[in-house]
């Protein structure tokens, strides 16, 4: 038990009804009451349920008489004192002695299990839930059941049990029915109450949990039942019904079908996943038309022919014009051999001309290959060469040779057109080719090129569309690489939707002033940005800026970095959403409209699924698992992409059956929770989690600890080798922009926080961030840690404190240089390693350890030797 | 509700704020140790509270739903103090608010010199040691569990004089002072103490209230008479309802005020602003 326990934790209770004249009559230690109404007014429920709920420190007996004759005889006490036997002798009115050798008040006080991640805890009220069972087992069969729940919950920890005779665990077996519960240490975020006793009378067996999440099964007059209690501010009441309703079926398994295969038990019945499934699609249907983007582009033009399409500086392009030109150049390119189902590379800067050519390349029936000038050399031959491009766009002067690719300039296309223009007719393009090819990065590996055809871009505008207002008075900024799919929402999501398209040139894209002017005299309404790019915005006055949308995409969003834009820009007057996607899913596969009060709350949610996209979270072999627990994130319906070029295997094993629609469905390889209305949460890449000595770390969980606090406006976790040989000089590193106070205070307020395996060795202050062309963060250009390095002293002379002496020679020695009482073992160089040494160095002679925890609270000598003789008397 | 699953103690419940007091916050979902003296008191010129009306404000919150303990006890008695909590403690398993407001408001109606050691001693004893000798059983218990709310009904004689009331006003300054230290010394285990100060109350059939009938007669002018210079000194133009006072009171019992410790919230019409 962790105790020591709550009074009304140790406490359980019974209700006996029974007539009035059959009910106890008055008597010394029973408190008689009558309550003015009959036993079924609410009135008097609620004077049962305070009963109930109300510990004693011994035994207390309360006497309920009801208006209507009816009587409640209401017995409370100590369960570690009077057992559930006990309890029914005593409201037969016998005296029962308590038993004296188990005593559960003065049990050492553990440390309570903190709040699990699913258990989605909003500190709200709390409500037990009540099962009647068929087949009621025995403790070892519930403990099984607890700790297969448990690990489908969260494989990463080992679940530990609590119960009224010390924690348990269940070691892992191959088959349920040779699960065996083994004794456990460290704190139980679970526990179980198993009694066989059968007693008659509504039994209480706990009146506050004493575990976090408590499971009471017992029997009464009805036969079994199972009672879950939980606290709100562990596990929401949802997430403890949840729990207990896969708990149970998990238990039926046990008792039934032993044989059974742990890795087999299904969680869920068909009904739940049914619904699971439903909850990853959204509440809005997609209306959508087979349409190519040409297609849909002559829409448009047809009816604003004369509307300005595209601005780059001053030079306007109205959408006859744009279309004009894109339609030569498409016919320069048939005249190359361009045919449909081919690919065309267009390595272009962000001018004006490289909307005509990609539009051109899609007229042509072909799909397009952005390739951005500006990446090295062998990375624009590997896509080159990779997409089989045989011809390229370009304006490079010196393109990379690849075999069979041709480059070309679009003044070398238009040149040759006339001649060609009423020979040759553009074809029809299907919706379902391709429309272009983007090459994602990916964490290992080359890149890969995915291929999205028109019917998803389509798509993705028709579900956007009428929620957004997207029309002919938007202004759109046209700001990513077009080697970056984001481009994809901004330029086709302002072209299909009638609006202007204003190109920001590189240099404007990487200056934040020279962008803010941008949107205020383009007069900008509808701005797309990664947060990073934001962030750098949100830095310079932007008072003025009147975009009336900002859609968030490419990277994860911290939330809270938007209030000094809430602060300027009120809801009401600019939509503010954060967009996941995946490039393999056509740019977006999410909304969340973000408010203020989310922005406060740091809202993890990236929303519901896109109308004609729908969300699935499974566990790793493939099957649906419950809201709030963490897996992986797939995405199925109207954004799949056709696959990875040139990978059939690959994408065979990301591009999967969607068991549910019948269509296909992408694994992405990145950790989400669908929260109970549907939302999505999105955790980071799977394989951001990182080991470090041990420990499994999650670098987003330590990057939201020091965004927490004030003075961090943006931070970076790195994981870093000393020696890349050698993993235990692995070390975290984090990066930090302050908007005041210094490295030194932001560590001591994370380690009020983190656990010490979670802490950065050095926290590092820059003034920027470093972004990719993309304007993510680029891990690759972040500096060298930097280890502050206080200025050499003397060392400090002998004292006559002989733990300060020691401390001093120690500090000395580990760290190789000449040490002040007050200098900090941080900026005199210190990390964790440093500190495990001095740990051990203390311990060698005798003195008591520190933990880094320490340390970092008080990193000089003097605070170190104060807290140590503290904690010492 | 307010005070869903408290255990509220009121001390002076047989009648008047008390009452109001206890069945406000019945009616927020707390449960109820009412205690009262139950007796005369010799040296004050007026009846105080009797068995049965104690018994009529249990029944008040009964109706409201309210598990009601009633217990008799003379707050000037250490011990009865003692028994009565543990009393309290042992059927709701704890005091989580404690409303000190029994007290006396006669005798009075003379000049400073003119009060007599006993008359002056009775009026300290119970207006401000009987406070002191509540939070003094209860304030352990709260401290040790770290949570808890003390809630003295002191009076704007708390915060100015009133002529011809020494010992009174004496009285409720103290207890503000009180207030203000307990609040101190329990700061840092989340138990608060604050101090309500209200103006005059109207003397309400409902509650069977009589202070201000009783102020007017050791002053020894005519109830109206007496009820109109209030009215006309509270500058709202209205003498303040047991129930204005009983919702300051739940207010500061609740966990609406959790920042709020060492407070005095005056409920008098504007009386004090001047």
């Amino acid at each position: 038990m962790s105790g020591p326990l709550q009074p009304a934790a140790r406490c359980h209770a019974v209700r006996v009804r029974s007539d009035r004249s059959q009910a106890p009559a008055a008597a010394p230690g029973l408190w008689t009451e009558d309550v003015p109404v009959p036993a079924t007014d609410p009135l008097a429920e609620r004077r049962r349920e305070a009963e109930l709920a109300r510990p004693a420190q011994d035994i207390r007996r309360v006497l309920l008489r009801y208006a209507d004759g009816v009587a409640d005889l209401i017995v409370v006490a100590p369960r570690d004192r009077w057992d559930r036997t006990a309890l029914g002798r005593l409201t037969a009115g016998d005296s029962v002695a308590p038993r004296t050798d188990h005593d559960a008040s003065d049990a050492p006080a553990t440390p309570p299990a903190p709040a699990p991640a699913w258990g989605l805890a909003d500190g709200g009220p709390t409500v037990p839930h009540l099962f009647s069972l068929t087949d009621g087992g025995d403790e070892a069969t519930w403990l099984a059941a607890l700790a297969v729940t448990l690990r489908r919950y969260d494989p990463e920890s080992t679940p530990v049990i609590g119960t009224d005779h010390g924690s348990l665990t269940v070691e892992e077996a191959p088959t349920l029915g040779e699960l065996r519960p083994s004794p456990a240490e460290g704190p139980a975020l679970v526990g179980l109450l198993f009694d066989e006793a059968e007693v008659p009378g509504a039994y209480v067996p706990c009146l506050a949990p004493p575990f976090p999440l408590t499971v009471s099964v017992f029997k009464d007059t009805d036969g079994w039942r199972l009672r879950c209690d939980h606290l709100g501010t562990h596990v929401s009441t949802q997430m403890a019904a949840q729990f207990t309703q896969h708990l149970v079926r998990v238990h039926q398994h046990i008792l039934s079908a032993p044989q059974t295969r742990v890795h087999d038990v299904e969680l869920l019945d068909e009904a739940e996943r049914d619904r699971v499934a439903a909850l990853g699609r959204p509440p809005r249907r997609l209306v959508t038309t087979q349409l190519s983007l040409p297609e849909a582009f002559a829409r448009i033009t047809a009816a604003t022919p004369h509307r300005i399409a595209l601005t780059d500086g001053g030079a306007g392009l109205t959408y006859r014009e744009l279309d004009e030109r894109a339609t030569l150049l498409a016919h320069g390119l048939r005249e190359r051999g361009v045919e449909s189902g081919d690919r065309v590379g267009v390595c272009l800067e962000r001018t004006a001309e490289l909307v005509v050519s990609l539009l051109a390349v899609l007229k042509t029936g072909a799909a397009y290959v952005p390739v951005d000038p500006a990446y090295p050399a062998d990375r624009i031959a590997h896509t080159a060469r990779d997409a089989g491009l045989g011809v390229v766009i370009t304006r490079l002067p010196e393109f990379p040779d690849v075999p069979g690719c041709v480059p070309v300039t679009p003044d070398d296309l238009l040149d040759a057109t006339p001649k060609l223009r009423d020979t040759v007719t553009l074809p029809t393009v299907a919706p379902e080719t391709a429309a272009y090819v983007i090459y994602t990065s990916g964490s290992t590996g080359r890149p890969k090129g995915v291929e999205v055809p028109h019917r998803n871009v389509v798509a993705l505008i028709d579900a956007t569309r009428d929620e957004y207002g997207l029309g002919g008075s938007d202004v759109w900024t046209w700001f990513h690489s077009s080697a970056f799919d984001f481009s994809v929402w901004e330029i086709w999501g302002c072209l299909l939707t009638g609006g202007r398209l204003v190109v920001v040139p590189y240099f404007v894209s990487r200056e934040p002033d020279s962008f803010r002017d941008l949107l205020l005299s383009e007069k900008v309404t509808v701005l797309s940005q990664t947060p990073s790019a934001f962030g750098q915005l949100l830095a310079l006055d932007h008072t003025r800026v009147g975009v009336r949308l900002v859609v968030f995409g490419g990277e994860p969003l911290d939330a809270r970095m938007l209030l000094p834009w809430f602060d300027r820009h009120p809801e009401s007057v600019c939509r503010v959403v954060n967009m996941f996607g995946i490039t393999e899913t056509t740019v977006h596969v999410t909304e969340q409209t973000l408010t203020r009060k989310l922005a406060l709350a740091a809202t993890r949610s990236v929303g519901h699924a896109l109308p004609g996209w729908h969300l699935y979270v499974t566990d790793d072999a493939g099957r649906l698992l419950p809201p709030g627990v963490a897996g992986e994130i797939c995405v199925g319906g109207a954004g799949v992409a056709l696959g990875y070029l040139g990978q059939a295997e690959l994408t065979l094993r990301r591009f999967v059956p969607d068991p549910f629609t019948g269509g296909v469905m992408y694994r992405s390889g990145d950790l989400g929770r669908l929260r109970p209305d549907g939302r999505l949460e999105h955790l980071g890449r799977i394989d951001s989690q990182v080991k470090i000595r041990g420990f499994r770390i999650e670098l987003d969980e330590i990057r939201t600890v020091l965004l927490e606090d004030p003075d961090v406006r943006t931070a970076a976790v790195t994981v870093r080798r000393d020696d890349p040989a050698d993993a235990a000089t692995a070390g975290i590193h984090a990066y930090v922009v302050l908007a005041g106070g210094d490295p030194s205070t932001i560590r001591k307020r994370a380690a009020g926080i983190l656990p010490d395996h979670m802490l950065p060795a050095t926290i590092t202050a820059l003034d920027a961030l470093p972004l990719t062309a993309n304007g993510k963060l680029d891990t690759a250009r972040l500096p060298a840690p930097v280890t502050p390095v206080a200025p050499t002293r003397d060392a400090a002379p002998a004292t006559d404190d002989d733990l300060t002496d020691r401390l001093l020679e120690i500090w000395t020695e580990v760290l190789g240089r000449p040490v002040g009482l007050d200098d900090d073992f941080f900026e005199l160089g210190g990390n964790s390693l440093f500190a495990v040494r001095i740990g051990a160095a203390l311990r060698a002679r005798g003195l008591p350890s520190l933990r880094l925890r320490e340390l970092y609270r008080h990193p000089t000598i003097r605070e170190t030797a104060r807290s140590l003789t503290s904690s010492n008397s | 509700m307010r005070l869903h699953g408290k255990s509220v103690l009121v001390t002076g419940a047989a009648r008047g704020l008390g009452r109001a007091a206890a069945v406000a916050c019945a009616t927020e979902g707390a449960d109820l140790t009412l205690l009262d003296i139950c007796a005369d008191l010799p040296g004050v010129p007026y009846p105080l509270g009797t068995p049965g009306q104690l018994e009529h404000t249990a029944a008040l919150c009964r109706e409201a739903g309210a598990a009601v303990l009633t217990t008799t006890a003379d707050i000037r008695d250490l011990r009865a103090v003692r028994e009565a909590v543990t009393r309290a403690e042992d059927r709701f398993g704890r005091i989580d608010v404690a409303v000190n407001n029994a007290g006396i408001a006669a005798p009075s109606g003379k000049p400073v010199h003119e009060i007599d050691e006993d008359e002056w001693s009775l009026m300290i004893d119970v207006d401000l040691s009987g406070a002191w000798r509540v939070i003094r059983e209860v304030g352990k218990a709260m401290s040790a569990r770290r949570a808890g709310s003390i809630v003295n009904v002191a009076s704007t004689a708390g915060l100015v004089g009133y002529r011809h009331f020494a010992a009174y006003v004496a009285a409720k300054h103290a207890v503000v002072g009180l207030t203000k230290a307990a609040a101190l010394d329990y700061a840092p285990t989340k138990v608060r103490v604050n101090a309500v100060c209200p103006g005059s109350v109207r003397d309400d059939a409902g509650a069977e209230g009589r202070m201000l009938a009783e102020i007017a007669r050791a002053l020894e002018v005519p109830v109206h008479e007496h009820e109109k210079t209030f009215t006309e000194a509270q500058p709202m133009n209205a003498l303040i309802e047991p129930e204005d006072v009983a919702a300051a009171i739940v207010f500061l019992a609740s966990d609406e005020s959790r920042q709020i410790t060492g407070s005095v919230l005056t409920v008098d019409g504007g009386f004090s602003i001047r």
